[in-house]
């Protein structure tokens, strides 16, 4: 998409995990769906806490539309992410984990619609503790895309999944972000995942 | 710092009104100790009598002990409250008058036991009693005659720390009168058959009542309050051949009192007959004057000789004797 | 998720307004006025030595260092508290094991019990023991004729019926924190029972042990009740009861100042070196599931049932022999109305002063919290004012302020006030150490997540009380049983126009009333279990 503007621009980040340092450097248009790979420890997921917010480089900027991400405190930040685990409130049903993160009232409709279509419907009502990986994958992937935020990061989101739910999942996370306008980052070390959802790939390392 | 104090004045009144503490200007405030004014003390009857006499506001304040008195003068200074002091002894009475918070309390003199043979013109006593050991009378038949006897026995002994509980610095004072020089290795042998030492009298009594104890450390009056209260006649003071140590409570008047007649009048009070008929059944002592009528469990008890030190030579001896105690109890 | 140490000292390169904006996040209102309240609970105690040192006009007196009687004390003070310590700990492990790998009757009822006794008032406590295990104690003639309550063996009998039930709670509590998936590892790696203790247990147990031993060694080195009533004198002296000694009669507040020194620099040097040492806890994230702990063969068992009957009558004894004094003297002329009052004022007083703390203790964790998530090298600081009242001795602190405030104050008519103010400072370290690993254990599973969701405030507060409710419950409880066996502050700072239960057994105890002071001791005996039981039952109610 070489005529929109360029919405996410990471230059010359640098960025110390134990005492080795980690270069960025990126340009992602909005709207664009880019899947980053890479090998395991090259520093894919501390590239999406960066953006995020919970690691702080050495040098170099993050600029969203051209604002200076940096500056901003996480909680501050135009992001939604979807980490490797921890998604949920181990303490909170799955309905209440489903209605965080939303300046004010939860789309109820677009989470119902978004529940049926990954097949976690009937799982509202119970805690995270009694649901499979899969499972607990899916109600978080339900909640980060349909957040209101422009910039949707996902670190691994189909990794648990058998190949049946995964495509679902592959299928409506693309729709969605589509539908929406978002500009998507995701890791992944799935082939598939980059043929079928992303526009590009990017390697690390 | 400067400003804490303050700070607490100013909000303090809005938590007063919260705890409902009620302690509004008295005609006349009385520092003693706490069991003194407890309900079964004789704190509360006095009260009454005395407020009768004097159409006035009896108010007692009241600490945790008798050193606690003092100790609240000393910290308080020219600002305390009190118009009377009630309940030190006479092993603290010079180191209160070092204070110089404490003015003459004009009373006459010639009413006091002879015994006591008072003559101090700041002090006035209240009541007294003898220090002596009380075994049960049911389980020993031959109690030892003598301080000497109870310390060479092997017989098992409560008492309390001399540091921090008047009976126990009584024994210190008794161990010094009968073995003078000697006291260190009396301690030692006392010491091999002490079953423990405690902080106060409450512990070493309730211990001694539980049956922990052959002897332990009281008051001659003792048996007094089990024969009058639980109708039981076991409880006995052994009488010692050296003699016994005295402890006499004491009242006085404050310089800083601002109603002094009526601080005197209430220190007068408290030795007259009236008073001497409350204090003795309620605090358990003995009445300061001679023909006070009293249940017949005082007359059965031990009429020992006084043997000890001046309040003087007591206050100028005290640090060293306790330092003897201690190295001698540690070992 | 990573939240590996980040090195500050690398930012001079970074943007200005990137600075600002963790500038923004290091400061919420919320952790200034956490550091306020620190500051306050500082304050206290510096005003308390201030107190002292202005009184006496002069320092500590540094020549009691060199007194054999100083150097005896210091040396009991650490044996009695490191044998106690080693004790507690040897006799709770394997009783908490026996309720973990196993299912015992009455297990949760013995938990409570277990609370109940580290919270009993020492006083209660003493008075069991005596009847059991003094000279005519009912347990006596079976110890043989050597056999001597006072002394060394009273103090560790005593210490270890107060704290080994609390490490069997804080024992359990950490095996409990074992993941499911350990023990299906293990079994997977068919380790044998040797192996499972050194690879999932002993590593899930380091930190809760380490943070126990230093916790009970300091409230053994510490001890004063217990140490005063069954040392069996001058022998058996710990620093806080020389302390007391010294202040009580000779008001030596030098030599008083040089004991408080002493005991502040060692127990505050082991307790800085232990919170450094156990900071390191093993979080994990909850789970309900327990399928996969495993089965214990049929001796263990058999062992486990043991170790644990003989457990629960160890703790219950010293209760049940209250009872025992009740029928030693009659209760005829008791009214039972005495008791009303004073059991209502224990209860205002310690529910007002349990509120305080855990307030103030949930304020001071604001700052301690951010210090964990931004890694401040403050942390350790922030943590040792935090419960620094734990390690000073209490008897300084109550006796400075009372010297400091007496001629400031009205304490006859404020006095009430500072019991309170008291009562609530003294037992701020027990609700930090409650509430602190079960929040850092929540910020360390959530604290991206919130900031990631952009919770407001109150959402954050929404999905954190769930979370942290079971933990505040049993704090306050915690809080409230501490304050409600108070004797020491309100013997200082109170008045007779409010009479708390303890304070009401010592006036029964202190004329001769045996009977009415075993009965309010049962009283307030009863009280605490009620409390254990109603607040443990409200807490697994979901």
């Amino acid at each position: 998409m070489p005529d929109t503007p360029c919405a996410l621009e990471v230059n010359q980040l640098v960025i110390t995990r134990d005492n080795r340092p980690l270069h960025y450097q990126l340009h992602i248009h909005a709207g664009e769906i880019v899947a980053i790979q890479g090998r395991s420890g090259v520093g894919k997921s501390t590239l999406l806490s960066a953006i995020a917010g919970f690691v702080t480089p050495q040098q170099g900027e993050i600029l969203w539309q051209g604002q200076l991400l940096l500056a901003l405190p996480a909680n501050q930040r135009p992001v939604a992410m979807l980490f490797q685990d921890h998604n949920l409130f181990e303490h909170l049903s799955v309905k209440t984990n489903l209605q965080l993160g939303f300046d004010g009232p939860a789309p109820m409709q677009a989470l119902a619609e978004g529940c049926a279509a990954l097949q976690v419907s009937e799982l509202l009502h119970k805690t995270p503790a009694q649901l499979s990986g899969g499972q607990r994958q899916r109600v978080a992937i339900i909640r980060t895309l349909l957040r209101p935020e422009p910039l949707i990061l996902l670190d691994e989101p189909f990794a648990e999944l058998d190949p049946a739910t995964r495509q679902q999942a592959v299928n409506w996370v693309g729709n969605t972000a589509r539908a929406t306008g978002k500009t998507l980052l995701l890791v992944t070390h799935q082939q598939d995942d980059v043929t079928q959802l992303a526009d590009r790939a990017l390697m690390l390392g | 710092m400067a400003n804490y104090p303050s700070l607490v004045k100013r909000f303090a009144p809005l938590f007063g009104l919260a705890l409902g503490a009620s302690a509004q200007a008295a005609d006349l405030t009385v520092y003693t100790y706490d069991s003194f004014i407890s309900e079964w003390g004789p704190g509360p009857k006095l009260e009454k009598a005395f407020e009768q006499q004097c159409q006035c506001d009896l108010q007692f304040i009241g600490v945790e002990d008798g050193v606690s008195i003092l100790n609240r003068l000393r910290i308080e200074g020219k600002n305390n409250k009190a118009d009377v002091i009630l309940g030190i002894d006479d092993a603290l009475m010079e180191e209160t008058r070092k204070t110089g918070l404490i003015a003459p309390h004009q009373q006459p003199l010639d009413a006091l036991k002879a015994e006591l043979n008072w003559q101090d013109g700041q002090f006035m006593p209240v009541d007294y009693g003898y220090f002596a050991f009380i075994y049960d009378s049911r389980k020993i038949s031959q109690p030892v005659g003598s301080l000497k006897a109870l310390v060479t026995s092997d017989a098992s002994v409560l008492y309390q720390d001399p540091r921090t509980s008047t009976p126990g610095q009584g024994l210190m004072m008794w161990m010094k009168a009968v073995y003078g020089d000697q006291s260190n290795q009396a301690w030692q042998q006392l010491a091999s058959h002490t079953v423990t030492v405690t902080k106060g009298w409450w512990e070493a009594y309730s211990m001694f009542l539980k049956g922990s104890a052959d002897y332990v450390l009281s008051y001659t009056t003792s048996p007094a309050y089990h024969q009058v209260v639980e109708s039981s006649h076991h409880y006995k003071a052994a009488p010692f051949s050296e003699g016994h140590i005295a402890q006499i409570e004491l009242a006085a008047v404050t310089t800083t009192s601002d109603s002094p007649e009526l601080a005197r009048r209430f220190v007068g009070f408290l030795s007259s007959d009236q008073a001497q008929q409350i204090i003795p059944v309620t605090n358990w002592m003995l009445p300061v004057r001679d023909g006070v009528e009293l249940p017949a469990a005082f007359d059965n008890l031990v009429q020992p000789q006084r043997i000890g030190f001046s309040a003087s030579e007591m206050a100028q001896q005290r640090k060293s004797w306790l330092r003897e105690w201690r190295n001698a109890a540690t070992q | 998720m990573s939240t590996n140490p980040i090195n500050i000292d690398n930012t001079s390169t970074l943007a200005n307004a990137q600075l600002a904006g963790r500038f923004a996040a290091r400061h919420t209102p919320n952790s200034w006025s956490g550091l306020a309240a620190l500051v306050a609970i500082s304050l206290l105690t510096l005003s308390a030595f201030y107190g002292l040192i202005n009184f006496s006009g002069q320092g500590a007196d540094w020549q009691l260092l060199s007194e054999p009687y100083y150097q005896s004390i210091l040396l009991f003070s650490i044996k009695q508290a490191l044998l106690s310590t080693l004790l507690s700990l040897l006799l709770a492990w394997p009783v908490a094991r026996a309720l973990y790998y196993g299912r015992q009757p009455f297990a949760s009822s013995f938990l409570n019990l277990c609370l109940l006794s580290f919270v009993m008032p020492t006083l209660v406590l003493i008075t069991g023991l005596v009847a059991l295990l003094g000279r005519d104690g009912l347990l006596t003639p079976l110890l043989g004729n050597d056999w001597n309550l006072y002394g060394l063996n009273g103090i560790l009998i005593a210490h270890t019926c107060l704290n080994m039930p609390f490490a069997i709670r804080v024992l359990l509590q950490a095996l409990q924190h074992i993941p499911d998936s350990s023990w299906v590892l293990a079994a997977q790696l068919k380790l044998t029972p040797w192996q499972r203790l050194r690879i999932v247990e002993l590593p899930a147990l380091k930190a809760a042990f380490l943070q126990l031993s230093g916790f009970i060694f300091v409230l053994c080195f510490n001890s004063f009740a217990v140490v005063l009533a069954l040392g069996g004198g001058p022998r058996a002296t710990t620093l806080e009861v020389a302390i007391y000694q010294a202040l009580k009669y000779d008001f030596n507040i030098p030599e008083a100042l040089t004991l408080a020194w002493s005991q502040l620099l060692i127990a505050g040097l082991l307790f800085a070196l232990i919170g450094r040492a156990g900071g390191s806890r093993w979080l994990s994230v909850d789970t309900l599931r327990r399928q996969f702990t495993p089965k214990p063969g049929p001796l263990m068992r058999w062992l486990h049932h043991g170790l644990y009957g003989l457990c629960a009558l160890a703790l219950l004894l010293p209760m049940l022999a209250l009872l025992d004094g009740l029928h030693q003297s009659d209760l005829s002329r008791f009214e039972p109305i005495a008791l009303l009052q004073p059991t209502l004022t224990s209860l205002l007083l310690a529910g007002l002063a349990a509120g305080l703390a855990i307030s103030l203790a949930w304020l001071i964790l604001h700052p301690i919290r951010m210090a964990r998530l931004q890694q401040w090298r403050s942390l350790p600081l922030l943590d040792w004012l935090a419960t620094h009242a734990l390690v000073a001795p209490a008897m300084v602190i109550s006796v400075g302020l009372y010297i400091l405030l007496l001629p400031r104050i009205d304490l006859d008519r404020y006095g009430m006030l500072m019991v309170l103010l008291l009562n609530a400072a003294l037992v701020i370290p027990y609700a930090i150490s409650q509430l602190r690993p079960r929040l850092l254990q929540y910020d360390a599973q959530y604290h991206a997540l919130s900031q990631q969701l952009k919770l407001t405030r109150a959402q954050q507060r929404a999905t954190l009380w769930p979370f942290i409710r079971p933990a505040f419950l049993s704090c306050f409880a915690l809080m409230l049983l501490l304050a409600l066996g108070d004797v020491a502050i309100i013997a200082i700072f109170g008045n007779d126009h409010w009479t708390t239960l303890p304070w009401l057994i010592y006036g029964y105890a202190g004329s001769y009333r045996i009977a009415e002071a075993s009965l309010a001791s049962l009283m307030l005996l009863l009280i605490c279990a009620l409390t254990v039981s109603l607040f443990e039952r409200h807490r697994h109610r979901d």
